[in-house]
């Protein structure tokens, strides 16, 4: 049988494997172990004298060592409470855990979101060719917010109050790298309806990187979007609930949560970008519905129609929730067939929601379409 | 003269409200003046983009709606000392 020892540690080793050998503790595997480690080192040093003063600073991913893809490529860095970004790294790929657990969160579920991408739909990164992760913790004084710049993620502390620190919570992580996902897909405009769907494909899929990493089906999942990220002195278990939209919070300082679950509460405003925060509660509940009739793991046939959808050619940047609601449905039919199990609960979703007006008898069996071809991606050993 | 800021969108998607009544202040005359020397006029649209805030800033008869990087200078100093006022 072969061992790790009687291989050779070549750089085009990845570090995420590197890490892996290098932890090992078995006395078989000593110079594999330490081979391992050396390799960590030099890379590291590597990296320095690329980066200069920025000891982990890349200059993009097409000008680095090949990579396998599939792999992920994180850099953490901190922004030490001020405003600036890309802020100081702190910690690479590979690298081992910091003492700090905003870094370590962030690494964590940056590697998560990778992981369901690249296993689950064949997507490589945010921009579906490998764009390194980057993130930066720390952002700001006691800053109650997380957000994609377009670039990278970013985090805040909160303020220990109303809300602990936004890495806290592996769906906001995920939610935040999908408006990447979004970005280079659909493109959604942030406003209205298209940006309520934006929103809620960020907390669809943020979701599914929670599940997927724990392994929940949609019976065991909370379907909890910022679930810890509210401080104990919060009435709340989290920002929004995708499978009760409303029932998150109902708190003195906080009021209740206003998110509707159908169009019947749909709000006008011109606050949020013409709420966007808000609305996405109904084709969040929407999509909640379809993974609840299908049963199973809702990051597969529900995960499937939404991202062939997201990164399909039906929507584009105004598509409305009746545009989403036929593309899902379109999706649906020729991934399973028209009339199968999960065309038939995309429909009734959306007729239960309100998007569809008067909710449709289920179409009768038809034969299936084939399926589509997916590439099978290689699973990537779990992120460190 | 009352000024109210509010704040909505964020990742949390949270309204939260801060309220002044410069007359009550400690300070009205430095309130009002620095009310007055505002760049209400100024104030130009911005695309929004995922998950920042967005400020809504009122003072009869002036409203401006902010993006979050608009929210410097002398806005920043706005809210700053709006959410001060009211303990945060």
């Amino acid at each position: 049988m072969d061992t790790p020892e009687r291989h050779t540690l070549c750089t085009i080793v990845p570090p995420y494997l590197l890490v892996r050998l290098a932890k090992l503790d078995d006395p078989r595997f000593a110079r594999a172990a330490a081979a391992a480690r050396a390799s960590l080192l030099r890379d590291s040093q590597i990296r320095q004298l690329r980066g200069g003063v920025h000891p982990f600073a890349y200059s993009g991913a097409r000008t680095r060592p090949a990579r396998t893809p599939g792999e992920s490529d994180r850099t953490i860095s901190d922004a030490d409470g001020q405003e600036r970004l890309p802020g100081r790294p702190v910690r690479a790929e590979g690298h081992p855990a910091s003492g700090d657990p905003a870094v370590n969160e962030a690494y964590d579920s940056l590697g998560a979101t990778q992981m369901l991408y690249w296993t689950q739909f064949g997507r490589d990164s945010i921009d579906g060719n490998g764009l390194p992760l980057e993130a930066t913790v720390h952002y700001g004084k006691q800053y109650d917010n997380a957000f994609w710049d377009g670039e990278r993620m970013v985090f805040g502390d909160g303020d220990g109050q109303i809300f602990n620190r936004f890495t806290i919570s592996p769906s906001v992580i995920g939610h935040e790298l999908t408006h990447g996902v979004t970005q280079f897909t659909a493109n959604l405009q942030y406003q209205g309806q298209s940006g309520a769907l934006n929103e809620s494909i960020s907390d669809v899929f943020g979701a599914l990187v929670e599940q997927h990493a724990q392994k929940q089906s949609t019976a065991e999942a909370s379907w909890l979007i910022g679930e810890g990220l509210f401080t104990d002195r919060v009435e709340g278990v989290a920002l929004r609930s995708m499978k009760a939209p409303g029932t998150a919070f109902n708190d003195d300082v906080l009021g209740k949560d206003p998110q509707p679950g159908d169009m019947a509460g749909y709000i006008e405003t011109d606050d949020d970008n013409g709420g966007v925060h808000l609305n996405s509660g109904i084709p969040n509940r929407a999509f909640y519905l379809v993974a609840d009739t299908l049963g199973g793991n809702a990051w597969e046939t529900p995960g499937h129609i939404w991202y062939d959808t997201l990164t399909g050619t039906a929507l584009n940047r105004q598509s409305d929730f009746a545009a989403f609601a036929r593309a899902t449905a379109d999706t649906a039919a020729r991934l399973y067939g028209i009339g199968g199990a999960a065309h038939n609960a995309v429909l009734q979703a959306w007729a239960t929601v309100g998007v569809v007006a008067a909710i449709p008898a289920p179409l009768p069996p038809a034969q299936p379409a084939p399926p589509k071809p997916r590439p099978a991606p290689t699973a990537p050993l779990p992120p460190e | 003269m009352k000024v109210i800021v509010s704040r909505s969108g964020g990742m949390a998607g949270i309204r939260l409200t801060w309220e002044v009544r410069v007359e009550e202040q400690p300070d009205p005359s430095t309130w009002a003046e620095f009310l007055n020397s505002l760049p209400w006029d100024d104030v130009t649209d911005s695309e929004a983009t995922p998950d920042r805030f967005a400020y809504r800033i009122r003072c009869a008869p002036h409203e401006v709606v902010l993006a979050e990087p608009q929210v410097s200078g002398p806005w920043r100093d706005l809210v700053n000392r709006v959410r001060a006022a009211n303990g945060m």
